[in-house]
């Protein structure tokens, strides 16, 4: 019975009104942002906010620099190469220690603590910190 | 060091050699002893220039143009003989040895006697061609000397000659006109630059053989400008070779003697120009040397020319790409008995090339200042944007005067890694700069703020 009174609701609703549906849909769509956003801010860890603020910061600082060498020109190339890597480089490296600190990651990762990721998150920054200003001459 | 004693050397064989640049043997080829008397004029003044004169027959057993393998003589003149061969130690390439070995030879030709088969496939293989019947001789119905040949016009009287072209020093400038009694005249062929005409017949002259019994001259051998009197060859290795066409041009008689042109006495100059003649074939005129040969980095220097003071190091054997170097070199020109500064004619220039494969730069060079007997030319150039194996090459070939190639191997390197500007020199690298550190701050305060928030994450986890 039920698929049979479903058929005919569904043409109603597609013949008589398709800008309610649409209203209906934007409703819904800003209806999910808001869920998500609001489960977001509520269900996620500290740590993992302040991360993925720090990824969002990363990405905007990024696409600065990539803007400016696309408007200006790549002179200094090695200049450019080094600042732009510096975010990427920056970015995998946050993007990984939030895979491993992640608590929905748990079962994964039982063998490293966050204090090993962390000190691991560190020595590659390190790194790559070093290499971009020794590139950047 | 080793400019101040490759120049004690050159002064030293400077002094020894008084004379030719080149030595001072001298063969005379002549078959008859009765003739030298003909040629004594000439051969007095040469021993007089310091020439050690050796007068052989062709026929004389012991004559050869070797001896141990090396030139056994540094100059030869061969004047006309009756027998046309030449015998075994005189074969066209014998002469061509002796030239490969830079020795030099001045062949006169007489229309009285047939040239000798080995001159012709000599003279052949440098080609310069002759007639090739005997009794061919040069004849101008308005050049020549009514005193000594008013009918058969076979004397002809020419004035010095000019330079072959505007920017080329003429060795063979004189006064007075050259009397040139039965020539035999040459042309020369079109594809060998070495060979250059030294004095040619003038426009009216033709080339004929008397013995031809027809009134009208058909088809003669050559005509006008076409003919030379003289030639000269100058090998690739400096080795000079000149065809006087008229043996009677060297001798006695001609050397001072009355002539008449068009009706004016005047006293034929023979002697000076066989001088020059002579002194040009036997490198005494017209021969370049290099003396010091100087390169530098003239960055982070003193620009002082010339003063080995102010120049830290002489002849580096590595440059880096965009560099200013500094280049002198000297060049001196041996004139007679001693050498003397060098100018090229005003048109002209000595060039320098930086060169790998192809030359990068090809530079003029420029008379810097001149000492006793060199001038020092000079050239400053910045280094080109690529790195590799880099020659200083001087290439000099002028005619008349001997080749100059000389070359300096060099390295050049691309920029080390601490030689390029810093970033902050370069504004265009100012942003970029700038996301690196404002990675690198904001990242320390994410490592601040993560450790500083380490408790609160356990609370949350609490709460949860």
């Amino acid at each position: 019975m039920a698929p049979k009174s479903r058929v005919p609701e569904k043409s109603s609703v597609s013949t008589s009104s398709a800008p309610k549906a649409k209203k209906a849909g934007s409703a819904d769509a800003q209806q999910i942002v808001q869920d998500v956003w609001s489960k977001y801010v509520n269900k996620t860890p500290q740590r993992v906010k302040l991360l993925d603020s720090f990824m969002v910061f990363l990405i905007v600082v990024g696409v600065l620099q990539f803007v400016y060498c696309l408007i200006v020109g790549n002179f200094p190339f090695n200049a450019f190469l080094s600042g732009f890597s510096a975010t990427v480089g920056q970015f995998v490296l946050t993007a990984s220690l939030r895979i491993q600190t992640n608590p929905e990651n748990k079962a994964e990762f039982e063998s490293i603590s966050h204090e090993r990721a962390f000190a691991d998150f560190v020595f590659g920054s390190l790194i790559l910190h070093f290499f971009c200003i020794n590139f950047i001459n | 060091m080793r400019w101040l004693f490759s120049c004690m050397l050159l002064a030293l064989l400077g002094a020894v050699q008084a004379l030719s640049s080149s030595g001072q043997r001298l063969l005379v080829i002549l078959e008859d002893e009765a003739e030298r008397e003909k040629y004594s004029v000439l051969l007095e003044d040469l021993s007089s220039r310091g020439f050690h004169t050796t007068v052989q027959s062709p026929k004389a057993d012991k004559l050869s143009l070797f001896k141990h393998g090396a030139r056994a003589y540094d100059h030869v003149i061969l004047l006309p003989a009756k027998s046309k061969g030449l015998g075994p130690a005189l074969t066209a390439n014998q002469f061509l040895d002796f030239m490969n070995n830079e020795g030099n030879v001045i062949v006169a030709l007489s229309s009285d006697h047939a040239t000798p088969s080995s001159v012709q496939s000599l003279l052949l293989e440098l080609d310069i061609h002759v007639p090739s019947d005997k009794g061919a001789l040069v004849v101008d119905h308005f050049n020549y000397d009514s005193t000594s040949a008013a009918d058969k016009h076979d004397v002809l009287l020419l004035p010095f000659p000019k330079a072959i072209r505007p920017d080329v020093k003429n060795y063979f400038a004189g006064e007075g006109l050259i009397a040139v009694p039965r020539a035999v005249g040459q042309t020369l062929g079109n594809e060998s630059p070495l060979i250059l005409p030294v004095l040619r017949a003038p426009s009216t002259a033709y080339s004929y053989n008397p013995k031809d019994e027809a009134d009208v001259v058909e088809d003669p051998f050559a005509t006008g400008e076409q003919l030379n009197i003289v030639s000269s060859l100058q090998a690739h290795n400096s080795a000079r070779l000149t065809v006087v066409g008229s043996a009677e041009l060297l001798q006695n008689k001609w050397f001072a003697e009355k002539a008449t042109i068009n009706g004016q006495a005047v006293k034929t100059a023979n002697r000076d120009f066989v001088q020059k003649v002579t002194a040009w074939t036997f490198k005494e005129t017209g021969v370049l040397k290099i003396g010091k040969l100087l390169h530098y980095n003239n960055e982070r220097v003193s620009k002082k020319l010339n003063t080995s003071v102010a120049i830290p190091e002489h002849n580096p054997k590595i440059y880096r790409i965009k560099e200013d170097v500094a280049f002198q070199i000297e060049v001196s020109e041996y004139e007679i008995d001693h050498l003397a500064p060098f100018l090229p004619v005003e048109n002209d220039a000595l060039q320098l090339e930086f060169s790998m494969l192809s030359p990068f730069h090809r530079l003029n060079l420029t008379p810097l200042s001149q000492t006793a007997n060199a001038t020092i030319f000079g050239v400053s150039f910045r280094t080109p944007d690529q790195h590799g194996i880099f020659n200083f090459r001087i290439n000099f070939r002028r005619p008349f005067l001997t080749n100059l190639d000389e070359k300096r191997q060099v390295t050049v390197r691309h920029f080390a890694h601490d030689e390029w500007p810093r970033s902050w020199q370069i504004s265009g690298a100012w942003v970029w700069i700038g996301g690196i550190w404002v990675t690198v701050v904001a990242w320390v305060g994410f490592v601040a703020l993560w450790l500083y928030s380490a408790p609160t994450t356990n609370s949350v986890k609490k709460t949860q």
